[in-house]
């Protein structure tokens, strides 16, 4: 392909001044790097708090009771339960639904007393899905249908002073406003690593839930989608299927602090993001300003000889274009290993803050922290760094298109 | 030469406000350009020579008084058609070449060829052009890579590239040598006579005026004397 004169021109233009056109495209191409090292590695993290959340016993959506939006209350049941939940489960873009019941209890054993959530499960599906409960170190997992069994964790036990085969005293409010009692056996006790989430955990068969509260069926039925980003689509086609006695909430409403966590994360990169692109954008602003200053004479010549100036623009930004090529290969040559790097071995964050818990409200995260990595970035690499070139490259366009050909010549002589 | 008039200058006037003094480059000057003319236009520094072919060459628009080119009024148009007439009708050879120092030969001649919007042939046709000036077997040599005559030459054909009616040429044989500038000027005599293109130099140069048939004093802005050579004196020439 025969390139025109104008283009060959600014080809030719960017040879003329090697190291200035090699040191800007080293500055575009750095900062495209940390700028998709910053973006892979933060939106890998944000899917890892999702999945830990989900997987946390959160889930990525909940079919609660209509008026559980509103007052939150642990006492709500979801009529038709399992009619729902195979409704649920037949649902395009759905994993996994399990069904879920919480109250408040106390577990006493001889003089210990501790205040708890009891979490009512279907224990063949929580095994499965909820990550708190798969380490069981001592005893087993709860068992279906063996009522008046629980798991409980293994700082809980240790605050009890318990083994397993102990029996548990266990006192919940009743729907009447009674006081309930009964006795559970430990059957297992679950360790996560984290304090926090271990002196938490109490998980009975959901039919003990509904016995000693006297509240039939469960409260919420949690559910696992396989593409977190079809999370609203999945949303609405199940709210569509569902009557008003029902509502459907995502993992956002039901954990606002994580939500405002991730979005405080992503805008704190589109900052630094924006902070490293202006920076790249004025470097390059600059030296095709200078380059727009050397060549006046030039720019003078040729608006002489009849150059428009929109062609004086094109001409820029050919350049502009051509300095934002180079410089996006560069960033993908540098910023791709970084972010391959991290998504497969990831950062180690023990290694940083030490073996510290890594449980933030009852959700346990993987120290291991990975990156994201995919097709994405290659595309990400060219829209920033030619977004940062064409932009900087619109001030000096204007600049030479403005330059009075009569002036610059009468300096120049 | 016809009569047709190419330019017709009336009372024309230009002043640079330089912020504290006015300085009147251009006073009532009033001066026509016939197709087919070969003019100089000679003078002390500073008497408005460059002003004046700024002026005929739309690159700068006067402060009084009325300046035809082609027809054109060159105050009433636009920065856009301004550019157009120049593009079009108007060939502008410089002091100092000002050949863009990237390209070679045949792309500084083909870049103005490119702007008129020729397509394909515009190679062509820049070759052409070189051959006929004797310029051939610098075609694709780099500004720099040849001498400052050659240099001269290469311009003079970027001017004539676009088939103009008018070439302006400021000061084109200062850095010459009388050797380089001789071949320049019996080229420019050559497009004039075998082309029928009119030329307009600003010049101190008396081996310019030599070649000129007509002759234009400027003095502090304006026009001191127009001389018009007689036969006898163009057959000296």
């Amino acid at each position: 392909m025969k390139l025109s004169i104008s283009t060959r021109y600014a080809m030719c233009s960017l040879r003329r001044h090697l190291r200035r056109t090699i040191l800007a495209i080293l500055g575009i191409g750095l900062g495209s790097a940390v700028c998709l090292f910053m973006i892979a590695f933060v939106r890998g993290e944000g899917k890892m708090m999702l999945k830990a959340a989900a997987e946390s016993g959160a889930g990525h959506l909940r079919v609660v009771p209509a008026q559980w939006p509103e007052t939150r209350e642990n006492d709500l049941r979801l009529g038709d339960w399992e009619n729902i939940r195979d409704l649920v489960r037949d649902t395009e873009g759905i994993t996994v639904v399990t069904p879920h019941a919480r109250t408040e209890g106390l577990l006493a054993f001889g003089t210990r007393v501790a205040g708890v959530e009891i979490l009512g499960v279907d224990p063949d599906i929580e095994r499965q899905t909820n990550r708190l409960v798969r380490n069981i170190p001592q005893g087993n997992y709860l068992q279906a249908g063996a009522t008046g069994t629980t798991v409980i964790g293994s700082a809980l036990a240790e605050r009890l002073d318990v083994e397993i085969d102990d029996l548990l005293m266990v006192t919940v409010a009743g729907a009447d406003g009674e006081m309930s009692s009964a006795m559970l056996r430990i059957v297992g006790m679950a360790e996560t690593g984290s304090e926090e989430i271990d002196s938490a955990i109490c998980h009975v068969n959901l039919e003990d839930v509904e016995n000693l509260t006297g509240r039939p069926g469960a409260a919420d039925l949690t559910a696992m989608v396989a593409n977190p980003k079809r999370l609203e689509r999945t949303v609405g086609s199940l709210s569509a299927r569902l009557s008003a006695d029902y509502a459907v909430v995502t993992w956002e409403e039901i954990m606002p602090e994580l939500a405002s966590g991730v979005k405080v994360d992503e805008t704190w990169t589109r900052l630094t993001v924006a902070i490293v692109m202006i920076v790249v954008f004025l470097g390059i602003m600059s030296a095709q300003l200078a380059a727009v200053l050397e060549r006046r004479r030039e720019f003078a010549v040729l608006s002489a000889v009849g150059m428009r100036g929109g062609r004086l623009i094109r001409v820029m930004l050919a350049e502009g274009v051509v300095l934002g090529l180079f410089g996006s290969v560069l960033g993908l040559a540098f910023g791709l290993p970084a972010a391959y790097y991290t998504a497969t071995k990831g950062i180690d964050f023990t290694k940083i803050y030490g073996e510290s818990d890594m449980a933030v409200s009852n959700i346990l995260f993987d120290p291991l922290f990975k990156g994201d990595f995919g097709w994405w970035l290659i595309p990400l690499a060219f829209e920033l760094a030619l977004t940062a070139t064409v932009l900087s490259s619109l001030y000096p366009a204007w600049f030479a298109m403005r330059t009075d050909p009569a002036a610059a010549l009468r300096v120049e002589q | 030469m016809t009569n047709e008039t190419l330019v017709k200058a009336e009372d024309v006037t230009k002043v640079y406000d330089t912020g504290n003094i006015e300085v009147h480059a251009l006073t009532g000057v009033a001066l026509e350009v016939r197709r087919g003319d070969l003019m100089a236009i000679v003078g002390p520094s500073g008497s408005g020579k460059t002003t004046f072919l700024n002026l005929v060459g739309a690159l700068d628009v006067a402060t009084g008084g009325r300046l035809e080119v082609l027809g054109h009024d060159i105050s009433a148009m636009s920065k856009r058609r301004r550019a157009d007439l120049r593009l079009h009708e108007l060939g502008f050879v410089f002091q100092a070449y000002n050949l863009v120092p990237v390209l070679t030969a045949r792309e500084n001649v083909e870049f103005v060829l490119e702007l008129q919007g020729v397509g394909s042939e515009r190679a062509r046709r820049a070759t052409e052009i070189l051959d006929q000036l004797g310029l051939g077997e610098f075609a694709d040599r780099r500004p720099n890579e040849i001498s400052g005559g050659q240099q001269q030459r290469v311009a003079v054909a970027r001017a004539v590239a676009s088939k103009p009616q008018l070439v302006l040429a400021d000061e084109p044989t200062a850095n010459l040598d009388g050797e380089n500038a001789e071949i320049l000027l019996t080229m420019m005599r050559r497009l004039n006579r075998e082309q029928g293109i009119t030329f307009i130099f600003s010049t101190h140069d008396p081996r310019v005026v030599a070649h000129a048939r007509r002759v234009v004093t400027l003095v502090d802005g304006r026009v001191a004397k127009d001389e018009i050579k007689t036969p006898a004196e163009l057959k000296e020439q």
